[in-house]
């Protein structure tokens, strides 16, 4: 009963590690297609986004199913209801990128060269991913400490690119449009950045079963 | 152990004790049984004189309790009977015994009661006058006595299940006692009874077995390791749940893992999608491929399935680090395009130059300039010939002798050679320093002085100067070319010595360059041992400095 239980729990982090490096790769995709203004990346960036969104459903069947069927206590309960709140926070990450993507292809090529941060938070906010991801893999808090301090370098920087890109519109207001889709893609990439400080912070729950809030 | 002994104990007692219960039972109640019928035989022939004497006064006197008689007429009545009214009884005339009496004088039978707990004995006699005398006894049964004899079995049982329960545990300890303090590491030293030996030996010999399998595993074990820790390659052996079996250094370095990474998931220690669904190939198709990227390093990954009676039991991972190959490949696509292209302009050109002339279109005026054309683009298509053979020698790296050999004075014939370039582009050539004999290749050397001269003079301003100085630093012989030219802008510093690489492609054609000179003195200070050091500055000038370190016995000062 219990070697079947853990079979599952293996497979449940198994799905769990797959989802997550998803996500990355949508994130690392999103900010190369921003880099290189290359359009054609952004379709990868969707049809990932696509396989997340199923992944999630999956891992939410197989989480209520574990619920229901093994009645788990203490430590496993703990992993399965992190699981449950994490796979909302991955989903969403690749919502979000699925979303950068999709403002990409209205810059028309144009890379964002003029605000040179937001290079910086693309990098900043995938590291939080990558970091986040990590943490789950091998159950280490510190490294879920480190993506969650990360997060204030991400917000430091949105108001970095907040302000250059208000020089931007001072100085060529014609480039007004390109400016506020910089923005919204910033803000995207802090959103990301907070939604992996949420999966760094369901890690340590499941270790530790503290949630710091 | 216990319990068997314990139950076959008590089987053997069981057995005796209801062999031995029904034997004397047997024995007995027939010896009883006979003794009772003799004295009743004997009761009646007494009685019987008694009533032929006495009729029946005699049976009205007789106070008997155990014997009951019964004087029964020649048709069955009862004319008396010692325990109840004679003339209310039924008719005897159908008993068993009465009848046999009356046929053969006696008779004699037994007759059960209902419940079977008691029997009654008749013996009947034929008198003299025709009637018969029967005298009965009640006797109780096989059984009754059993019954009776039930509390002294069950109390027999009872000592028999406790004697047998102490027996049994006694004896099996004595069993195993000696078995339980078997030394089995060395099984023939042991001093147990001799029905053990059997056993003991194929112990030993299935010890002295797995002592070999054993240390033929470690051997093996052993073997494998040395070759998989040796090797650059990254290994990783998966078994079929995609769990780590094995991982030797190189993977670990590559992967940014540890040791602790034996018997986890191989995603916990690299996700990347591309590789997770390559393995998953590999166990659908028995191979896979896949290239990937790691701190700037390129490695192609080779996954198969590894297979044992027909199941699946894991795979096995190879990297391989591509990165010097990729980087080969890729220059030789650039070199294969590059020489396609600068092979073809010239020629395009020649070609045009033929079509007009072929089709009269040039004036007979303007002939002798299209025929210079001509000649001149043939020109550089042999001199791009030339450069091209220059360098595959160089990459082939065929046998050139090395001989003493004065820099100075290859500088020197050299310059003499571009002194009329120099001239028509009025810039100042100058060399300094003086003899410095090294062992080397001569035309090598000239080749690459030849090169970077020519580059200084052709990519120099008008009225500049070129400076070559030979000179011997400690061990090295070092020529420095230093020109006032355009200089190399830093972004394409560490390109130029590629083939065909042009700092300004829109200029190659003006300067008239192949594009390939500085490839050849780089293949050319390689095939020397020698060592290149460049300096330069965008619109100020290049300096490049070649040295050559030698073992002192060659550098000969003079």
């Amino acid at each position: 009963m219990r070697s079947r239980f853990d079979e599952q729990l293996a497979i449940l982090n198994k799905e769990l590690t797959q989802m997550g490096a998803m996500c990355e790769e949508a994130i690392a995709v999103a900010s190369k297609a921003l880099t290189m203004g290359d359009i054609k990346l952004t379709d990868k960036v969707l049809s990932l986004d696509g396989e997340i969104n199923r992944m999630e459903r999956t891992i939410e069947t197989l989480c209520l199913k574990l619920l229901l069927q093994q009645q788990p206590v203490a430590r496993d309960l703990r992993q399965i209801s992190a699981a449950l709140k994490m796979i909302t926070d991955m989903e969403r990450i690749g919502t979000q990128a699925a979303d950068i993507a999709e403002i990409i292809t209205f810059l028309g090529g144009r890379t964002g060269g003029e605000c040179e941060q937001i290079r910086f938070m693309a990098d900043a906010a995938s590291q939080m991913v990558t970091e986040s991801i990590d943490a789950f893999v091998k159950q280490d808090i510190i490294l879920a400490g480190a993506a969650i301090d990360r997060d204030d370098v991400v917000d430091d920087l949105f108001l970095q690119v907040k302000s250059s890109l208000i020089k931007l519109i001072a100085e060529k207001p014609t480039d007004g449009g390109y400016a506020l889709d910089l923005l919204m893609i910033a803000k995207y990439f802090e959103r990301i950045g907070d939604h992996a400080v949420n999966i760094a912070e369901w890690v340590a729950f499941s270790v530790t079963g503290e949630h710091k809030k | 152990m216990t319990k068997k002994i314990f139950k076959s104990i008590m089987v053997v007692a069981g057995a005796v004790l209801i062999a031995s219960l029904v034997i004397i039972m047997g024995c007995l109640y027939r010896y009883f049984s006979n003794v009772q019928e003799k004295q009743l035989e004997d009761e009646l022939s007494l009685a019987v004189i008694a009533v032929e004497w006495d009729g029946r006064d005699y049976l009205e006197e007789l106070q008997s309790k155990e014997y009951r008689l019964t004087w029964v007429a020649e048709n069955g009545e009862v004319i008396y009977d010692t325990q109840s009214d004679g003339e209310g009884m039924e008719n005897h005339a159908d008993r068993e015994e009465i009848q046999e009496a009356l046929r053969n004088k006696e008779g004699k039978s037994s007759r059960y009661s209902t419940t079977l707990l008691e029997k009654t004995l008749y013996c009947a006699r034929r008198l003299n006058d025709g009637s018969v005398l029967r005298i009965s006894v009640r006797s109780v049964t096989i059984w009754v006595l059993v019954l009776g004899m039930i509390q002294p079995i069950l109390i027999v049982v009872v000592v028999a299940l406790i004697l047998s329960g102490i027996l049994a545990s006694h004896i099996s300890k004595h069993i195993m006692e000696p078995l339980n303090s078997l030394d089995l590491e060395k099984p023939l030293e042991n001093n147990t009874y001799e029905e053990l030996a059997p056993l003991l030996n194929r112990i030993n010999k299935q010890h002295r077995q797995i002592d070999m399998q054993l240390s033929e595993l470690q051997r093996k074990n052993d073997e494998f390791t040395q070759i998989t820790y040796g090797m650059t390659e990254g290994l990783v052996l998966l078994n079929e749940k995609n769990i780590i079996l094995n991982i030797n250094p190189a993977a670990l370095k590559l992967f940014h893992t540890s040791h602790f990474c034996k018997g986890k998931d191989f995603l916990t220690v690299e996700r990347n999608h591309d590789v997770s669904r390559a393995i998953q190939d590999a166990f659908l198709s028995g191979h896979s491929e896949t290239r990937m990227e790691r701190e700037g390093k390129e490695y192609q990954i080779h996954i198969n399935r590894i297979e044992s009676n027909g199941s699946v039991i894991g795979a096995v991972i190879l990297a391989f680090d591509i990165t010097e190959a990729a980087f080969a490949e890729r220059n030789r696509r650039e070199f294969t395009a590059n020489v396609s292209h600068e092979l073809k302009t010239p020629l395009q050109s020649i070609m045009g130059s033929a079509e007009l002339m072929e089709n009269g279109l040039v004036k007979p005026e303007d002939m002798t300039r299209f025929v210079g054309h001509i000649r001149t683009e043939a020109g550089r298509l042999v001199t791009l010939i030339d450069d091209i053979i220059r360098l595959s020698r160089l990459d082939e790296k065929c046998d050139m002798p090395f001989e003493n050999v004065d820099l100075y004075e290859v500088a020197s014939d050299v310059m003499a050679g571009l002194a009329d370039i120099a001239a028509a582009k009025d810039i100042e050539v100058t060399l300094t320093g003086g003899t410095v004999s090294v062992k080397s290749v001569r035309r090598l050397l000239a080749e690459i002085i030849f090169n970077l001269c020519d580059n200084a003079i052709k990519y120099n301003k008008n009225g500049g100067t070129v400076e070559v100085a030979i000179s011997r630093q400690e061990n090295n012989a070092v020529i420095a070319v230093k020109d006032s030219g355009i200089g190399i802008p830093p972004e394409h510093q560490a390109r130029i010595f590629e083939r065909f690489y042009r700092v300004d492609k829109s200029r190659s054609k003006e300067s008239g360059g192949t594009g390939l000179g500085l490839s050849i003195v780089k293949h050319a200070v390689q095939y020397l041992n020698g060592k290149i050091d460049l300096q330069s500055s965008p619109r100020q000038g290049t300096m490049i400095q070649i040295s050559f370190q030698e073992d002192k016995n060659d550098v000969v000062n003079v």
